[in-house]
C-alpha cells in the first residue's frame, strides 16, 4: 500500500506543475495588461508601474536581460505609434515614417521619475545631432544606438542647431539576473505561501480566503451530505421499482431537474418561498434559518445529475451474477439491494463523492452571492466583477490543487476498497 | 417476401430513434428552436443592413410593462420592448454560443484524443497530462476568469467555454481510438502504407463519429446554460437581448407582479436545454452498438 501511495504521489507532481503553469499562462500571458484590467483607465502610469512591481509583472516573462517599463511608451514613427504629440517642437511625417525635432529643444522623456537604484537602456534609431541621456548622438546616416544609464537623473533629449530625426525610440530596464523572471517570481511567491494582495480590499488574499471558508463550508457541507443521502436512496428506490412507472417518473424528473437553469431555482425560490410565502428570510447570514433555503436549492439543483448517475450504477450492479445468486438462494429483495448491491456500488459512489470535495471549498458561486452568504463564492463573483486579479487567481489555483488532491484520495479509497486496483 | 435491407450504422440508428416517440418530440423541438434562431439571425442581419436600430432594441416607455395581449403576445419589458421578439433574438445568441464554443472545443478534443490514442507513448503522456491539468481547473470559476481577462462580451464567453470543455470529449475519443487501433481495417490500412494522418482522420474518425455527435448534443445545452449564467452576472453579452440579461432585468420586476418576461424566458431556456438533453440521451442509446439486440 505504501508503495502505491508513493507512486500516486509521484504521478500527482506533473499535474500540480501543469496547474501552476496554466494559471501563470492564463494571467501573465493571455491576460494582457493586468494593471489596466485591475485598475481601470484613469490611473497614472506610476500607479500602474507600482502595481506591476508588486506582482513581479515588471520582469521578463520567462527569461531575459531586458524588461519593459511604463515610463516611456515605445516610439515607432513608421506606424505613428508613441507619444510624440505631447512633445514640443516635434513633427511627425507619415510619408517618411519619421519624427523630426526642431532646433534648441529640450524634452523630458519618461512619464515619471525612474528608479535611481537600477540601470536603464535607450534603443534609438536616428539621424542628425542631439544629446540623449547625457550622451551625444551624431550621425549623418540613419543609425542605431544603445545608451545605458543609471535611473537617478532626469532624462532629456536635447537638440542643438542642427536637425534631428527619429525612427524608433524605446526604453528598457536592465535586468541583472536573467532568471529573475515573472515565472520564477510566481513560483517563489507560491512556495512562500503568499497568494498575493487584493487590490480591492487592500488585504492579503490568504486572509480573505481564511475569512470566507467557514461560511462557505456551512453552506456546502450540508448540501453535500444531504445531497448524497437523498440521491443514493432515491436511486435505490429506482432500482427496487425498476421498469415501473415510479422508476420512469424519477428518470424524467432527473432530466427535467438537470434542464432547469440554476438561476431559475434561485429566483423562483426567493420569490415564491421567501417573498410570497414568507417561510424563509430572503437575504442575509445571521442564523441557521438563513441557510435553509440556499441548502435546499443546492440539493435540488444537484439532484438530477446525481440521481441519474447513481441509478445507472445501481442498475449495472443489478444484472451481475452475484445478485442473481442472492435472489436464487432466497434473499429478500430489500436485503439484496441495501446490503449486496449498495456495498458493491460503493466504488463508483466513492469516486463521485470524493471528486465533489473541491466544490465544498469553491462554494456555490451563485447561491452565496444571491443569499448574501459571505463565503468564497461570494468573494469570487465580486472579485471577477471588480477585476480583482489576485483573488481570482488564488481561487482558481487552490480549487485546482484541491481537485488534484481529491483525485489522489479517490484512488487511495479505491485501493483500500478493492485490492485489485493496486496491482493494475 | 421481405428482403433484408442494407444496414448502415446511421440507418440503424435512425430507425431506432424513430421508434422513440419522446426523442422524436425532442427532435421536433430542436428543429423548431433552430428555425427560430435562423429567423432571428435573418431579422438581425436585415436591420444591420438597413443600418437602423431594430424594434427589439427600441425603447418606447409609453408601452412599458404591457401584459401579454393581442399586440404583444408575451407582453413588453421595462422599456416597452416586445418580449417575444427579444426572446427570438435570445435564441439566436444561445445558438451562436452553442455552435461557436463547439467549433472551438470539439476540434481540440478530437485532435488531441486521436493523436494520443493512435501514437501512444510520449504523445499520449503529454495529452493525458494536458487534459488532467485542465480537468483539475475549477469549472465555472475558470471560465469566468478567462472571460474576465479577455474582456466582457461574446468573445470572452466563446473562449471561456470553448477552451475548458474539450476535456471530456478528448478522453472519450482517446479511449475509442485505442480500441479501434488494433482492429483489422486499421491494420490493413497500415499494411497498404497509408500515413498516420490519413488513417486517423479518414479511417478511424468516421467510425467514432457517433461519440462526437452525442457529445455535441449534450454539451450544447451546457454551453447555453453557462452563457445565460454569465450574461446574467454581467460578464457576458452586453447590449444584445441575451436570455441571461432578460432574466436579470425581469428578476426585480417579478416581485411587483410582472411575471411574463421571467416566465417566458425561463420556459424557453428550459425547453431548449431539456430537448437537447433528452435527444442526446436517445441518440446515445440509438448509436451505441452495445445495446443492439
Amino acid at each position: 500500500m505504501l508503495k502505491y501511495i508513493a507512486k500516486r504521489l509521484f504521478q500527482m507532481f506533473p499535474t500540480v506543475v501543469g496547474v501552476v503553469l496554466v494559471t501563470f499562462l492564463l494571467f501573465n500571458v493571455v491576460g494582457g495588461d493586468l494593471a489596466a484590467t485591475a485598475l481601470g483607465k484613469n490611473v497614472s502610469l506610476q500607479m500602474m508601474e507600482d502595481f506591476d512591481a508588486q506582482r513581479g509583472l515588471d520582469k521578463p516573462l520567462f527569461f531575459g536581460y531586458r524588461a519593459g517599463t511604463r515610463a516611456f511608451e515605445d516610439l515607432d514613427a513608421s506606424v505613428g505609434r508613441g507619444r510624440w504629440q505631447a512633445w514640443s517642437n516635434a513633427t511627425h511625417s507619415a510619408e517618411t515614417g519619421t519624427v523630426a525635432i526642431g532646433p534648441q529643444t529640450e524634452i523630458l522623456l519618461p512619464a515619471f521619475a525612474l528608479d535611481p537604484g537600477r540601470d536603464y537602456e535607450w534603443t534609438v534609431v536616428y539621424r542628425g545631432k542631439a544629446i540623449l541621456a547625457g550622451e551625444a548622438l551624431d550621425s549623418g546616416r540613419w543609425s542605431r544606438a544603445k545608451i545605458r544609464f543609471g535611473g537617478g537623473r532626469d532624462v532629456f533629449l536635447q537638440t542643438g542647431e542642427e536637425p534631428f530625426e527619429l525612427r524608433r525610440l524605446s526604453l528598457r530596464k536592465v535586468v541583472a539576473n536573467p532568471f529573475d523572471s515573472q515565472l520564477s517570481f510566481y513560483v517563489r511567491q507560491l512556495l512562500r505561501g503568499d497568494l498575493g494582495t487584493s487590490e480591492y480590499f487592500k488585504q492579503p488574499v490568504a486572509r480573505l480566503l481564511a475569512d470566507g471558508i467557514v461560511p462557505s463550508l456551512k453552506l456546502t457541507v450540508p448540501i453535500f451530505f444531504i445531497g448524497i443521502v437523498v440521491s443514493v436512496s432515491l436511486s435505490l428506490v429506482c432500482a427496487f421499482f425498476r421498469d415501473t412507472w415510479l422508476d420512469r417518473f424519477f428518470v424524467v424528473l432527473s432530466v427535467a431537474l438537470m434542464s432547469i437553469n440554476y438561476l431559475v431555482y434561485i429566483v423562483a425560490g426567493q420569490y415564491l418561498l421567501s417573498y410570497k410565502l414568507g417561510w424563509f428570510p430572503v437575504w442575509g447570514y445571521e442564523s441557521w434559518r438563513f441557510l435553509v433555503l440556499p441548502v435546499a436549492i443546492g440539493v435540488v439543483s444537484g439532484l438530477g445529475a446525481n440521481l441519474r448517475f447513481y441509478r445507472t450504477i445501481m442498475l449495472d450492479e443489478m444484472y451481475k451474477d452475484y445478485v442473481r445468486t442472492a435472489f436464487a438462494k432466497g434473499v429478500s429483495k430489500p436485503r439484496v439491494l441495501f446490503v449486496h448491491v449498495l456495498k458493491n456500488a460503493m466504488i463508483p459512489i466513492i469516486t463521485n463523492v470524493v471528486i465533489a470535495i473541491p466544490f465544498l471549498y469553491t462554494g456555490s458561486l451563485l447561491l452565496e452571492s444571491f443569499f448574501g452568504v459571505p463565503g468564497l463564492g461570494y468573494l469570487g463573483i465580486n472579485a471577477i466583477l471588480s477585476s480583482d486579479i489576485d483573488v481570482v487567481r488564488a481561487l482558481v489555483l487552490i480549487g485546482a490543487l484541491l481537485f488534484v488532491v481529491a483525485n489522489l484520495l479517490t484512488d487511495l479509497c479505491y485501493a483500500a476498497a478493492d485490492p485489485r486496483v493496486k496491482l493494475g | 417476401m421481405e428482403t433484408e435491407k442494407g444496414q448502415s450504422l446511421w440507418g440503424d440508428a435512425w430507425r431506432r430513434l424513430k421508434k422513440n416517440r419522446l426523442a422524436m418530440a425532442c427532435l421536433g423541438m430542436v428543429v423548431f428552436f433552430t428555425l427560430l434562431a435562423l429567423y432571428g439571425e435573418g431579422v438581425h442581419q436585415y436591420w444591420k443592413w438597413k443600418d437602423a436600430t431594430p424594434p427589439f432594441q427600441l425603447a418606447d416607455l409609453g408601452k412599458a410593462y404591457t401584459a401579454p395581449g393581442l399586440h404583444h403576445w408575451m407582453g413588453t419589458d421595462g422599456l416597452g420592448r416586445d418580449v417575444m421578439s427579444r426572446l427570438v433574438q435570445g435564441a439566436r445568441i444561445a445558438y451562436k454560443v452553442g455552435i461557436v464554443t463547439s467549433l472551438i472545443a470539439i476540434p481540440i478534443g478530437v485532435f488531441f484524443g486521436c493523436i494520443a490514442g493512435y501514437f501512444g507513448g510520449r504523445t499520449d503522456d503529454f495529452v493525458v497530462w494536458l487534459y488532467s491539468t485542465f480537468a483539475s481547473m475549477p469549472g465555472l470559476l475558470f471560465i469566468l476568469a478567462i472571460a474576465m481577462l479577455v474582456g466582457k462580451g461574446l468573445l470572452g464567453i466563446y473562449l471561456g467555454i470553448g477552451l475548458t470543455t474539450w476535456v471530456g470529449l478528448c478522453r472519450l475519443v482517446r479511449g475509442e481510438v485505442i480500441k479501434h487501433k488494433e482492429q483489422t481495417y486499421v491494420q490493413a490500412a497500415k499494411a497498404l502504407g497509408l500515413g498516420p494522418a490519413r488513417i486517423i482522420f479518414l479511417h478511424i474518425l468516421p467510425n467514432i463519429m457517433h461519440v462526437v455527435i452525442v457529445t455535441f448534443t449534450l454539451r450544447f445545452p451546457a454551453a447555453v446554460g453557462t452563457e445565460v449564467f454569465m450574461s446574467f452576472l454581467g460578464i457576458g453579452v452586453q447590449d444584445e437581448p441575451s436570455w441571461g440579461l432578460m432574466i436579470n432585468n425581469a428578476r426585480m420586476r417579478l416581485w411587483q407582479g410582472m411575471w411574463w418576461e421571467m416566465t417566458f424566458v425561463t420556459l424557453a431556456v428550459f425547453l431548449l436545454v431539456l430537448a437537447f438533453n433528452l435527444l442526446g440521451d436517445a441518440l446515445r442509446d440509438a448509436l451505441d452498438p452495445r445495446l443492439n439486440d
